[in-house]
């Protein structure tokens, strides 16, 4: 017994290095001539590293526990003016595959809340359809505030809740000011409790609420992150002043599912549901989850923001001009002002190298519900 | 770029003294590029923070090492260390073995058995310490919480004295060493 104590002693403080050079001497020769001996004292070093190593590995891997706990799972504060969803997943504003076949008499179908009911038919009609109490979703979209208060802290952090609906956003500057379609964010069960998006680098960031235009659909919002930029360089496009003509080109990228997806058509009609003048029509296949996507000419001009797709038989898409993003910009106040790029960089290459540049600036917008 | 490396280098070495501020740095800047893939790859949240963690182990146990260096970016090391990681899963699970050899084409050979390797290295470190847990569980008390006090709490010779009644420091000393060598007998007598 007195042996064996005295070689954990002596294993301890070898280890330690705090060997008096005399006793190190002593223990050299002792390793040498007593093979026993020997093999004891490895087997007790080894033993005392494996205890050392193994409490290190564990506190460490306390540590990583409450890192994660610290960094990622950080909870977002509860605020008064809160998002309230049904917990219905709604991925675009078009008619759900299912409610159009069920509603055979629908042509259109949009979240809405405040459309002027005098005469919309689609109004009427995505009231029935979803049931829209649009004059309590009309009072509780004036008292809203236009900030979303969300916390600013947290960083690039993955909500804690389920996803309920999810768009496409691109970016309006390159340091984290984008635009969405505002039903993405809200239908007529109110807000979503967090809205994160989700990069091509498979990224998220958290956004906050800026402005909107509920009755043109259109939606601004900004990265809370600070120093945030969604990619190197400028931005590749720019936003279409006016209006562009019939049979005009266009294509859209946008994110169906969480892959970003393309597709190409053209310009349709003038204007767009009922004569809207704030809309176009478009011969356009898109897929759920692309409300909020780019409408982009050859060139490189944001033309409009996809909102919406009427029903399966007449397959048009609709998207708002980006005129509507531009005056909605105007009514920002000074401090917050947003410079759009004057020229797009895009308009002397190809179509892949044009989706290469635009793609960085395109992303999946999620709205997350506890 | 010789800058960024030495800063890696040095983020590394904090690491592996266990440092919270050089973890937490790296795991915010990297948790959420893994979590996007692995979420892409059919896992879910809970799978992803498993996954983040035990990368999170591989490399500070290779950062033990003070000869290691790293021969990509932390970021690159603990996105392939949980790609290999979540593939493992998936073919533990059956889930679809066949996307083993698909993806993990896109790295170079050699590099991917190195992260082989370092996975290995990682899974025997962690079934001896399961050994060494067992051993201590079976040593019974006190020596089972002294040993742990000292070893994982670290606690000093003083604290255990008071924590577990001796008079003094050296008693528990005597205790501790005591602890060990049983503790040697049943661990070894187990691997044995």
């Amino acid at each position: 017994m007195s042996v064996n104590k005295k070689i954990s002693e002596l294993a301890e403080s070898y280890l330690a290095g705090t060997m008096a050079p005399e006793e190190l001497d002593v223990l050299t020769a002792r390793l040498r001539s007593d093979s026993v001996f020997a093999a004891e004292f490895q087997e007790t070093l080894d033993l005392l590293r494996s205890m050392v190593d193994s409490g290190k590995h564990r506190r460490f891997k306390n540590m990583l526990r409450d890192v994660h706990q610290e960094v990622i799972d950080t909870p977002v504060k509860q605020k008064k003016n809160y998002f309230i969803f049904s917990g219905q997943l709604w991925r675009t504003v078009g008619v759900a595959a299912s409610v159009a076949f069920v509603a055979s008499t629908v042509t259109f179908w949009s979240l809405k809340p405040t459309l002027n009911k005098t005469e919309s038919k689609y109004n009427t009609i995505s009231r029935e359809v979803k049931g829209l109490k649009i004059a309590q979703a009309k009072q509780i979209e004036k008292q809203k505030q236009l900030e979303i208060d969300l916390d600013k802290t947290i960083k690039s952090t993955p909500p804690p809740s389920d996803v309920k609906k999810t768009g496409t956003g691109f970016a309006l500057t390159n340091n984290g000011y984008f635009v969405t379609a505002y039903h993405v964010l809200h239908d007529e069960n109110g807000y979503g409790d967090s809205v994160y998006i989700l990069n091509n680098d498979g990224q998220y960031f958290k956004a906050s609420l800026v402005t909107f235009d509920a009755d043109a659909d259109v939606a601004i919002m900004k990265v809370d992150r600070a120093g945030f930029r969604f990619a190197d360089g400028d931005l590749p496009y720019t936003f279409s002043k006016s209006k562009a003509g019939l049979g005009t080109h266009i294509f859209t990228l946008g994110y169906p599912t969480d892959e970003l997806s393309y597709s190409e058509g053209y310009i349709s009609s003038r204007n767009g549901f009922d004569g809207n003048t704030l809309q176009y029509t478009l011969e356009l296949p898109v897929g759920h989850g692309q409300s909020g996507s780019p409408m982009i000419d050859g060139k490189g001009n944001i033309l409009g923001l996809l909102t919406a797709v009427g029903s399966q038989k007449e397959e048009k898409t609709y998207a708002v001009s980006a005129k509507a993003i531009t005056d909605l910009l105007q009514q920002l106040p000074d401090e917050k002002s947003i410079k759009l790029p004057k020229y797009p960089k895009i308009s002397r290459i190809g179509r892949e190298q044009q989706i290469d540049k635009i793609e960085d600036f395109t992303f999946v917008v999620k709205v997350y519900k506890k | 770029m010789q800058g960024s490396y030495n800063i890696e280098q040095q983020t590394l070495a904090a690491l592996a003294r266990g440092e919270r501020a050089a973890t937490e740095q790296i795991y915010r800047d990297n948790y959420h590029i893994v979590s996007g893939w692995i979420v892409k790859h059919g896992g879910v949240a809970g799978d992803v923070t498993d996954l983040f963690q035990e990368a999170m182990v591989v490399l500070f146990g290779k950062a033990q090492d003070s000869e290691f260096k790293l021969t990509c970016s932390i970021g690159t090391y603990l996105f392939a260390i949980c790609k290999h990681l979540w593939y493992k899963r998936l073919n533990k699970n059956d889930k679809s073995p066949e996307v083993l050899t698909d993806s993990l084409g896109t790295d170079d050979d050699r590099t991917g058995i190195a992260y082989e390797d370092d996975i290995s290295v990682h899974i025997e470190r962690e079934a001896h310490y399961e050994q060494l847990e067992f051993a201590l569980d079976d040593l019974g008390e006190p020596c089972r919480s002294l040993l742990k006090a000292f070893y994982y709490q670290e606690k000093s010779m003083q604290e255990i004295a008071a924590d577990f009644g001796y008079t003094n420091p050296d008693n528990a000393k005597t205790q501790k060493y005591k602890c060990l060598t049983r503790l040697k007998k049943i661990f070894y007598a187990k691997q044995g």
